[in-house]
């Protein structure tokens, strides 16, 4: 009976045992994402700090920032450092999504490619920021470990923001997402997570400040109609 | 020969010989001549440098340095923690010392003379001094021959002496020294005093063409300075490192290498790391051949008081202390804040400064419009717009553009730049959003308005 009961909740084995159908428990600290339907998805209910978080994207500047907003207003004044950002980062814009501009540093990559990199690694071990938002385009295997690692010293919310097509390649992040466009927001998809594996990717209404209030009606309904139908004729 | 390299000495070269017989021992021997003025700055260093364990410092006869160390004790963790210290750093400095610890100062500099040891007890100094050669004392030199005559070899025969007998023969200051080892004499010493401005120089024992091989000259002329700023009780804001260049036919000005700190230190191992970073950086002209650190402002020293519950996320000097290694590694130019500037051209409103500038947090809000959540804004703006293709009388990036939002007219800068410009958001066919904006020529054809791509809603 006892071994049965273990078997149904390994948790009670350990706190870092699960099953494959269950979310894992998260032992570290987690901020609310802001969006419940992404929270119920990730361990833990929330970003996890303190590790490295991978973040995959089709492209520069499809609400990233906004995806992130909700933790980022969480951390309170805590600096926010953004490493190495495709492009200028713009104060009024990141004050409208609640980032106070004393609170950010912009740091861009110096002479040498490795400087970034290194920089990282003295933002994280130092302990003192609330978030390091970190843009790489080719990063090797141990370079990664060797965030990881150094993300594990502080409580700091570490994002690595790269490509898609890193998606092909290993890396130690215990959260990895696949950001994607999608009419009206984004299509959040689970590359790695510890938990069940999910293919189909979460739509999450993200738009621009202004355009908030008309999220849902420019979105286009989401056609579950019986294929030959004659209704679905009409809406084709 | 005053001193020999291990080698020598195992040839069998001793303290004490000719020149010509170390020749005859070693045909290849290099000699170097004892140099007094060196040998004076050298002490004075490491007089400046000890400063850092106490402020009691005295220099003595035969190259000693005498330190009270009874006040620190107990904030260096014991007599063993300090020892260790004081050696660490020594050879930090690059000399090698023999230490002598004792209840007494005397009694110290007779152990230190004499190979060595720790004495913490009285009558563990009299046990180990009496065993000691009537040589070590300088007064007694002079009458050698007849302390050896009388049978008096050692420190604890001479004591056993009558003292009016030892007096009248060899002198007041004999007894007094030993009356000083033995504790029944109070001791008087002229304590050094540290200059008022410090100012440290040392010169490279060869020409160095590589930043990375001056961070040993760098590392002992920052002991120098913790000393002398402990001994003040002074916290640096500001120190000048000068790399000073080959004197002659190819004089140069010293290259200059000024650290600014936000928050003032008094500890080296930050110092140190800025400076490391900085060196790290700086391209060498001409090759170095000597090093200077000043300390050209300095405040009163102000300890941080601890707090019984520390803010998570570090205290605020850990983070300026980040910033300035950050700063000294990537250039002041890379590592920025923002420093919103109230203009409605986009550019200039969006200013980022080195985080060197102190800005003020609620002077930055203040720039900032009031009616923020409403202006559609972009978080990457593009440094250089970009000049769009039209294709099917539609702006085209990548895919149409539908433009989705009314229309920003910004209209401003007649006294500088003058932009004309209609601010637009617009939706790719790949449903990520851009600003663009399309730029009205002045009194021309509303036709040939051009369109450009300014920003990512990121």
């Amino acid at each position: 009976m006892s071994r049965f009961a273990s078997l149904v909740a390994p948790e009670t084995l350990h706190p870092s045992l699960w099953l494959a159908s269950q979310l894992a428990r998260s032992s570290g600290r987690c901020i609310d994402t802001g969006f419940a339907a992404l929270s119920s998805q990730l361990p833990g209910g929330g970003w996890p700090q303190g590790v490295l978080i991978d973040l995959l994207l089709q492209q520069h500047g499809i609400g990233e920032l906004r995806l992130l907003r909700p933790a980022l207003q969480a951390l309170g004044r805590r600096p926010i450092v953004l490493l190495q950002p495709p492009h200028a980062p713009q104060a009024l814009a990141l004050a409208a999504l609640g980032l106070e501009p004393s609170q950010l540093v912009w740091i861009r990559s110096g002479a040498r490619s490795a400087d970034a990199l290194w920089a990282a690694e003295q933002v994280l071990r130092s302990g003192c920021c609330g978030a390091l938002l970190l843009w790489q385009n080719h990063t090797r295997g141990e370079t990664l470990r060797r965030l990881h690692l150094a993300a594990q010293t502080g409580d700091t919310l570490f994002c690595l923001l790269r490509p898609l097509a890193a998606a092909q390649d290993a890396s130690p992040a215990p959260l990895r997402l696949a950001l994607h466009t999608a009419p009206g927001g984004i299509d959040i998809g689970f590359v790695k997570r510890r938990g069940p594996q999910r293919d189909v990717p979460l739509f999450l209404p993200l738009t621009p400040t202004l355009f908030q209030r008309h999220a849902s009606l420019d979105r286009s309904t989401p056609a579950a109609l019986a294929t030959r139908s004659l209704l679905s004729a009409l809406v084709s | 020969m005053v001193a020999m390299s291990a080698l020598a000495q195992q040839a069998g070269v001793q303290a004490g010989m000719r020149r010509g017989g170390a020749l005859m021992l070693l045909p290849h021997a290099q000699f170097q001549q004892r140099a007094a003025q060196l040998e004076v700055e050298a002490q004075q260093a490491v007089a400046l440098a000890l400063l850092q364990f106490t402020p009691q410092l005295a220099q003595v006869e035969e190259a000693t340095l005498l330190l009270d160390v009874g006040a620190s004790l107990r904030l260096f963790g014991g007599p063993l923690a300090l020892c260790r210290r004081v050696r660490a750093s020594l050879r930090a400095l690059g000399f090698s010392a023999t230490l002598g610890c004792a209840p007494t100062a005397r009694g110290a500099w007779l152990l230190a003379r004499s190979g060595g040891g720790r004495a913490l007890k009285m009558a563990t100094l009299l046990r180990r001094s009496d065993g000691l050669h009537v040589s070590v004392l300088p007064p007694a030199r002079p009458y050698l021959a007849w302390l050896e005559g009388i049978g008096c070899m050692t420190l604890g025969q001479l004591r056993q002496l009558p003292r009016p007998g030892l007096q009248r023969r060899c002198g007041r200051a004999l007894l007094d020294m030993l009356d000083d080892a033995g504790g029944m004499r109070p001791e008087l010493y002229q304590w050094l005093q540290p200059p008022a401005s410090f100012r440290a120089r040392i010169e490279l024992f060869d020409r160095v063409e590589q930043t990375s091989a001056l961070l040993f000259g760098v590392q002992r002329l920052l002991q120098q300075l913790t000393g002398w700023l402990t001994a003040h009780q002074f916290a640096v804001e500001r120190v000048r490192l000068l790399l000073e260049h080959e004197r002659g036919r190819q004089a140069g000005p010293p290259t200059v290498i000024e650290i600014v700190l936000a928050e003032p230190t008094w500890r080296d191992a930050h110092l140190l790391r800025l400076l490391k970073e900085r060196l790290g950086r700086q391209e060498l002209d001409a090759p170095v051949i000597g090093l200077c650190l000043e300390a050209s402002q300095v405040q009163p020293m102000a300890p941080p008081s601890d707090a019984l519950f520390p803010e998570p996320g570090g205290s605020k000097e850990d983070w300026q202390r980040l910033l300035e290694v950050l700063t000294a590694r990537l250039g002041a130019e890379n590592v920025l804040q923002a420093a919103p500037l109230a203009d409605y051209r986009p550019e200039h409103a969006n200013q980022w400064v080195s985080v060197q500038q102190k800005i003020r947090a609620p002077a930055a809000r203040a720039q900032l419009p009031p009616d923020l959540p409403a202006l559609p804004r972009p978080a990457w703006l593009l440094a250089q717009p970009i000049a769009l293709l039209m294709r099917e009388h539609r702006p085209y990036y990548g895919s149409p553009l539908k433009i989705i939002s009314a229309g920003e007219r910004i209209e401003a800068g007649w006294w500088q730049s003058l932009q004309t410009r209609d601010y637009f958001m617009a939706e790719g066919a790949d449903h990520a959003h851009y600003w663009l904006y399309r730029e009205r020529p002045s009194g021309g054809d509303p036709a040939e308005a051009r369109w450009y791509l300014h920003g990512f809603f990121a």
